[in-house]
């Protein structure tokens, strides 16, 4: 069970992807864009944040660059995209141990990388890379 | 869709909303309750909860309150009230009410005072209450709708995963076998059961376990004559079909193999599991016809391979009868190479390619005239010149074919020596393929141990010592210690195959058991 913060700016993604990990028996919290999930997770940090890259306003890399050194995210990172170029995406954020699944991204994979970032020991600040 | 629906609009919030229904600025003087609702229980007011209850609803019917049971049977209790008190005496008022559209009964109960329990203000409040009810019911029907599609959409997602991850996993495969254990474990993944069966054309059953977890009952009502008629009509129609044996509804889709031969690919779910849908036909259809491609052409190119090799060995076969007393010569040194090859180490894509070599070795000879390769004495230096044609002849004939391109190699050069004195080119040992090496070594053992025109066998330890006594000049050395290791390990690893290869074709020699 763990605090997982999920940035997804279409409406029913997040819906589906909250309650796929609220069905795990984890404590979700959404936002519908970068700025807000900036916001939420400067004001509490969570183990995991899930997040989209195309979101109006602060996207995903703008998000995890402005939180990832802050220690508001405190197990890992996972984005998911449908952006082709993924790929590079997994290698501009190469610095903060970010993992990437492209769209339609498969459930199972999904629970079982919260899972394992989840199951790592004690908290350790993101910023160790 | 699911077995389970969540409870979206229940009992509790319907109860949560009545509970905060108390006139603002005197809630204990004032209760109200809802009896007689369909979709919840009764909602007694806190009057009759204090005073008849005990803070217990369910002693509601045991009380003897007439006044409560005639609410609970949905009837306007008002002939039970005496004088507008309730028997505990209480100010009541009953109204029978619909409450999110079903029938219940209003009850409005006040202490002595200043309120008047009118069922007005009941009223009032239970409207707002209805409305609100109706609402929560509508979003709560939504919100159902919305965890289908987002349940349906998780559910593809996973599915286009498995399918997309299938694929390069059995590009990767070359072995037809192998192909349908990797494609069938996959689709019943992908249909979440926990295994399916093939039934084969020639009727042998192999079941397949899923490769992700699945729960659920093991061993899918196979017996015999229940799925028979279903394996049948898939096989006869090469279609997919639905049927229901036993307490199972069962699935078969056709995988059409080489030759038009016809597997049947069994699965099934209980039947009071989820029913296979439109989706899970068109899965299986869809993954057996692609499948059902690719291990008919894995089998095809393995089939052809054997085809390639039995057309070698016959030739080479006839060759060799050319002269009685090399009879089984190129089968045997084909033997030799590859068990020579594998003790030293070399990898088993060009073992293949050197056994092949090993087989072809003396194809030249076909050019060389019987008088001279059957002569039963010495030859003479012409003689000797004639036969020494035959590694390049070899060479000749094998290289306009593409795929011997490695096998050449050990043709042209089997007959040259690591000290330089060798045909045709006299090439010294680092110079000399390593297959051309191993050849001549295997070779010279199988000629030294036959009978031949011009001499009797040497016994296998004679020979041996010839060998070791060539070695470095004439024979490679470690190729040598190799070959002797191997040649040991089979005697004693398969005694049958040898005895059948090696001790059958002599005469009257003297061999070592």
């Amino acid at each position: 069970m763990s605090r997982i913060l999920v940035a997804e700016d279409d409406p029913h993604i997040l819906r589906l992807i909250s309650m796929w990990l609220k069905r795990q028996g984890h404590d979700v919290q959404e936002a519908r864009n970068g700025l807000s999930a900036r916001d939420l997770l400067m004001a509490e940090p969570v183990d995991v944040l899930v997040s989209d890259v195309n979101m109006p306003g602060m996207d995903g890399l703008e998000l995890i660059e402005a939180v990832a050194g802050e220690g508001c995210v405190q197990r890992g990172i996972v984005v998911l995209t449908n952006r082709w170029d993924h790929v590079s995406i997994r290698d501009q954020l190469a610095e903060w141990d970010v993992h990437v699944l492209p769209k339609p991204f498969s459930p199972s994979r999904l629970s079982e990388l919260v899972e394992s970032l989840t199951a790592a020991g004690t908290a350790e600040s993101q910023t160790e890379a | 869709m699911a077995q389970s629906k969540p409870a979206i609009f229940d009992e509790q919030l319907l109860r949560d909303l009545v509970g905060g229904l108390s006139l603002p600025g005197t809630p204990a003087a004032l209760s109200v309750g809802i009896v007689g609702s369909a979709t919840s229980a009764p909602q007694f007011p806190a009057h009759c909860l204090k005073a008849c209850l005990n803070g217990d609803p369910t002693t509601a019917t045991t009380q003897g309150c007439p006044f409560l049971i005639r609410a609970l049977q949905n009837e306007a209790a008002t002939d039970a009230l005496q004088g507008g008190r309730c028997p505990k005496g209480f100010r009541a008022a009953v109204e029978q009410t619909l409450i999110g559209g079903l029938p219940a009964v209003l009850i409005t109960l006040a202490d002595d005072g200043a309120v008047e329990p009118s069922t007005a203000i009941g009223f009032d409040l239970l409207t707002q209450l209805d409305t609100a009810t109706r609402l929560i019911r509508h979003v709560g029907g939504l919100v159902e709708e919305n965890a289908g599609f987002a349940e349906e959409a998780l559910q593809n997602y996973e599915q286009l995963n498995l399918l997309f991850d299938l694929i390069p996993r059995i590009a990767q495969v070359n072995d037809g076998r192998a192909i349908e254990r990797l494609l069938l474990r996959r689709i019943a993944r992908l249909l979440m059961i926990p295994g399916v069966c093939l039934v084969a054309s020639d009727g042998a059953r192999r079941w397949y376990e899923s490769d992700g977890a699945a729960a659920g009952a093991t061993g899918a009502g196979t017996d015999e004559g229940g799925v028979a008629s279903i394996v049948h009509e898939t096989r006869a129609t090469r279609q997919v079909h639905v049927a229901t044996v036993d307490d199972w509804q069962v699935l078969a889709g056709p995988l059409v193999r080489l030759d038009e031969q016809v597997d049947v690919v069994v699965a099934a779910r209980q039947t009071d599991a989820e029913p296979f849908t439109s989706g899970d036909l068109m899965l299986l259809e869809s993954v057996l016809a692609f499948g059902g491609q690719i291990i008919s052409n894995a089998e095809l190119q393995e089939r052809l391979r054997d085809m390639s090799m039995q057309v070698a060995r016959a030739l080479v076969a006839a060759i060799d009868k050319k002269d009685h007393y090399t009879s089984g010569h190129s089968e045997r040194v084909g033997l030799l190479t590859r068990i020579t090859a594998e003790q030293l180490g070399i990898p088993g894509t060009e073992i293949q390619i050197m056994e092949w070599a090993g087989l072809l070795h003396d194809i030249g000879k076909i050019g060389i005239p019987e008088e001279i390769l059957c002569k039963p004495g010495k030859l003479t230096p012409e003689e000797f010149d004639v036969i020494k044609k035959h590694p390049g002849m070899g060479y000749e004939i094998l290289k306009p074919i593409a795929s011997f391109e490695l096998v050449v190699d050990g043709v042209l050069y089997h007959h040259e020596h690591p000290d330089g004195s060798g045909y045709p080119k006299g090439l010294t040992r680092d110079e000399i393929p390593m297959v051309a090496r191993i050849i001549h070594v295997v070779d010279t053992f199988d000629a030294l141990t036959s009978t031949r025109s011009y001499r009797q066998a040497f016994t296998m330890e004679k020979a041996s010592e010839i060998i070791r006594a060539e070695s470095g000049q004439r024979i490679d050395a470690d190729v040598a210690d190799a070959f002797f290791q191997a040649f040991d390990n089979y005697r004693c690893s398969e005694p049958e195959a040898f005895a059948t290869a090696f001790l059958e074709h002599r005469e009257a020699a003297h061999v070592e058991s």
